[in-house]
């Protein structure tokens, strides 16, 4: 059965200076599954990921013809429906940890805050939750990242602590917004291998936003490509390096190898039909 | 005097709130004339405080920094800053976001005293791929492949000789990368540049250096020569670890592990 | 013609320095008109200035000319629709010419506070150490005293007058100017854009000037349109005790002041420039609301 199924969903933004459709009607379903969006930045995948929390605030409007999370539609439930389920159920990392932590709030208060609240857990308790929480993500030193404020962190830092904060509820769906972007690739690697552990442990669902093709490939199921607010190509990961649209293909050939010549590297063409869509 | 930029055990050691941070240890490297030199190493492993020590952007507390046989002084000469330009990691970060392009890019030339602005700065813009129409507009109006293009051209209004790349194309998109990484090539061949490039992408050091220092926790771990690496030929576990973790990156794709 | 004036206006890429600056201008400008609330504090204002600027037109009568047969008259009399005080005046001509007086004093604070705070601020937090501790020590030691008090202080010193009370607003007014422009060149400084105009050269003064101050000026004048309320109870506070303006000029406070004594019996003499004073006062506070939004660098990224 599957956990996420969103038809013809679209987003605009009212501006100053007119209409912005970020989504211009995508489609997917999703289930225990590794789900890829790759896409250059500005194809509409944070505001995709964003919508299906409804995170989306005014000036921006979604609208989808169906939206259903674990029988639950996200169309019509109120409000208050959509808080009891982000967090314990539904959960996001934010592409920018520096903006998503509480700049006022000790790293573990942040982590602890659920857990003493919602699960009404006692301090000791919730604080080794919050310290296993910190290992799972490879943090080195989680009793001092427990003591620290977020501006001590750095970039890659605080996109783990995000995901610990993230997978301490349990939840069973979670977006990941370009959650390595700003790791090397040997934390990169790792970083992966927990998200990957999650989906096979617990039985999560997973949509991992990235702009990176190579990383998505290695690591999904399957892989939407975004273009310009609409999904150019469906395809399994494994399939990706030898992906027939023209766009996904311009985005492979332009990365450089190692190994590879020294001529400059292909630019991705933009005079194809697809790119007017 | 083969060598242009030559570093000698150098050190930078910042003081945090009490705390001693040394983020370089003792790291030498020298880089001809005209090459390109690339630094490699996991995130806080002191890449970028190399690149601000020689700017003066870092605190240096042992070793010295030599450019074209002249010893960096604790205040730099006057000619340092025509010599020596830095592009820096992050494009939304390194332009004044209340600043157009026009002034951005004319700000050096004021500074110095350099006449005939305008045509300079038409010149720039058109030397780097952008059209002229975007001279007025403000960076939040570009995108980051623009606004990255827009910091090269602000490096090089001064026409140094070495230019310090922090990243420069971390921040962007695949197909981006490859303009601002051809246009970089380009560039380095017109003006006869000297590039000291620090990423962690494999790959992008591959594509454009001739030689790689790999570094770890502020020290040098190895240096490689560019055939040494597509031949993954290293010497140090630390370096292979770094290779194996870029296996991706090769030019053939090794089979998938896990489906 | 209008037409063409908007395009003009919002085209994404100007073809002068002027065209890019009125757009970005006429952005902000959209933004503000967005805000219903900030839109009705703009509009009290331009009332304000209208008031000062065509005070004869508006005013009913002189607002010195004494009529003892005719005083304290309660609103709604025929001719004088919010009463007369005690020397038979019109309280809506005075409320009216007094607006010239309040207007004044705040457009006097507002041109020399602010750039007090600004100058100390950013020098303090650009240069850090020992310049950030005196300068940041003597913003404390101005800051601990209560504003009114240090202003009574410097006109008891000064003596009485309207320049005077000006000047000693000014003086009271500046610390928390310099605390914002501190704490945003804090954030500034070690930026990436600062980082590479000096790498270009640049001295302490050109930054300061010019990359540092445009990035505190959206903070401060926020900063000083939430402030202007205060500066008119201030001026009015001071007016009251006889310290600021001196009768018989209508300044607000002073009205307050010397309808104090009967305000029980003839309770608009004192009301009608308090009612004036909080419009006003509600009317910046409402247009500062509204900056925070439009002007705050972090809001206007996108
Ligand atoms: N608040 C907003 N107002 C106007 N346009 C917006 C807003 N947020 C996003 N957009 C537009 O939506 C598009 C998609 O953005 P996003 O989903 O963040 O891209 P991605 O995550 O793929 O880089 C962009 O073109 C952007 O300009
Ligand atoms: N201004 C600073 N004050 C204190 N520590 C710093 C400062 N800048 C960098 N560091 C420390 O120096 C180390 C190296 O940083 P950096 O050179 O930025 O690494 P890299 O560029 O290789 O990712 C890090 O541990 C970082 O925390
Ligand atoms: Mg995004
Ligand atoms: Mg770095």
């Amino acid at each position: 059965m599957s956990l996420l199924e969103i038809e013809n969903l679209r987003v605009t933004f009212e501006t100053e200076t007119g209409p912005v459709q970020a989504v211009r009607g995508v489609s997917f379903g999703l289930g225990r599954e590794r789900l890829g969006i790759v896409g250059e930045s500005g194809s509409g995948k944070t505001i995709t990921g964003r919508s299906v929390l409804r995170l989306i605030r005014p000036p921006g409007r979604i609208e989808a013809d169906r939206m259903v999370f674990d029988g639950i539609d996200l169309t019509t439930a109120s409000e208050k429906q959509m808080r009891a389920l982000r967090g314990p159920r539904l959960a996001m990392v934010m592409q920018d940890p520096k903006y998503s932590l509480n700049p006022v709030m000790r790293v573990g208060a942040q982590l602890m805050e659920g857990l003493l609240r919602r699960d009404r857990l006692g301090r000791a308790e919730a604080r080794k939750k919050a310290i296993a929480a910190l290992e799972a993500v490879q943090i080195r030193d989680p009793e001092r990242v427990m003591e620290a404020w977020p501006h001590e962190l750095s970039g890659g830092m605080g996109q783990r602590v995000m995901i610990a904060m993230m997978l301490i509820p349990e939840p069973d769906l979670l977006i990941a917004d370009e959650p390595t972007s700003a790791l090397d690739v040997t934390v990169q690697a790792e970083v992966m291998a927990i998200l990957d552990n999650l989906v096979r442990e617990r039985g999560m669902g997973l949509i991992f936003i990235s702009h990176d093709l190579r990383l998505v490939a290695q690591f999904c199921d399957r892989v939407l490509v975004m273009y310009h607010g609409r999904i150019v190509e469906e395809l399994a990961a494994g399939d990706l390096m030898n992906a027939r649209h023209p766009y996904t293909q311009g985005l492979l050939n332009c990365l450089p190898k190692i190994g590879g010549s020294r001529e400059p590297l292909p630019g991705l063409d933009r005079t194809g039909d697809w790119a007017n869509v | 005097m083969s060598d242009f930029i030559e570093i000698d055990n150098l050190s930078v050691t910042f003081a945090a709130k009490g705390r001693q941070v040394q983020a370089v240890k003792n790291v030498s490297l020298s880089v001809g004339a005209k090459e390109s030199f690339g630094l490699v190493g996991e995130s806080g492993s002191g890449k970028s405080t190399i690149l601000r020590a020689i700017c003066g952007l870092a605190p240096i507390s042992g070793g010295e920094i030599r450019i074209a046989g002249e010893k960096l002084t604790e205040k730099r000469a006057k000619n340092f800053v025509t010599r020596v330009q830095m592009v820096f990691q992050d494009p939304y970060a390194s332009l004044h976001p209340r600043h157009t392009i026009d002034r951005t890019l004319s700000e050096p030339l004021a500074i110095h005293g350099i006449g005939n602005s305008d045509a300079r700065v038409v010149r720039a813009l058109e030397d780097v791929g952008l059209p002229s129409s975007f001279r007025f507009r403000y960076p939040h109006q570009l995108s980051g492949g623009q606004r990255q293009r827009v910091a090269i051209a602000r490096a090089l209004m001064l026409e140094p000789e070495i230019l310090l790349l922090d990243e420069p194309t971390s921040a962007l998109d695949a197909s981006v990368q490859a303009e601002v990484l051809n246009l970089l090539n380009r560039l380095r061949d017109e003006h006869g540049l000297t590039f000291l490039m620090v990423s962690h992408d494999l790959a992008v050091i591959d594509h454009m250096c001739d030689r790689i220092l790999v570094m770890q926790h502020g020290g040098a771990v190895e240096e490689l020569a560019r055939a040494d690496l597509a031949s993954a030929n290293m010497k140090t576990d630390y370096a292979r670890s770094l290779f194996a973790a870029s296996a991706n990156r090769m030019l053939e794709t090794p089979p998938k592990e896990t489906a | 013609m209008t037409q063409s004036l908007f395009q003009w206006l919002s085209d994404p890429s100007p073809s002068s320095r002027a065209q890019a600056r009125l757009g970005q201008a006429w952005l902000a400008w959209l933004r503000l008109k967005r805000n219903h609330l900030a839109m009705l504090g703009l509009a009290i204002i331009v009332l304000l200035c209208a008031m000062a600027a065509f005070a004869p037109l508006f005013a009913t009568h002189d607002p010195f000319v004494q009529n003892l047969a005719q005083r304290l008259l309660p609103p709604g009399t025929p001719g004088h629709w919010l009463g007369t005080d005690d020397f038979g005046r019109d309280i809506w001509s005075r409320i009216v010419y007094g607006a010239r007086i309040t207007l004044y004093i705040v457009a006097l604070v507002a041109v020399t506070a602010p750039v007090i705070g600004l100058l100390i601020g950013t020098v303090a937090g650009y240069f850090g150490g020992i310049v950030d501790t005196v300068l940041m020590r003597i913003t404390d030691i101005f800051l601990a005293f209560p504003r009114l008090i240090l202003a009574l202080a410097l006109v008891a010193v000064l003596g009485p007058g309207i320049v005077n009370a000006v000047l000693a607003i000014a003086l009271t007014a500046w610390p928390p100017y310099a605390r914002v422009a501190r704490a945003e060149t804090l954030t500034v400084r070690n930026s990436d854009y600062i980082a590479a105009v000096r790498l270009q050269g640049a001295g302490a003064g050109r930054i300061i000037w010019g990359h540092v101050m445009p990035m505190c000026l959206p903070s401060v004048i926020i900063r000083v349109t939430l402030d202007m309320a205060g500066v008119i109870l201030i001026a009015a506070g001071l007016g009251f005790l006889g310290l600021g303006v001196q009768p018989p000029l209508p300044e607000w406070g002073l009205m307050i002041s010397s309808g104090r004594k009967f305000l029980f019996e003839q309770w608009w003499v004192a009301t009608m420039p308090g009612l004036a004073i909080f419009a006003v006062s509600l009317g910046f506070n409402l247009l500062g609301d509204g900056l925070r939004d439009v002007l705050d660098p972090r809001s206007a990224s996108r």
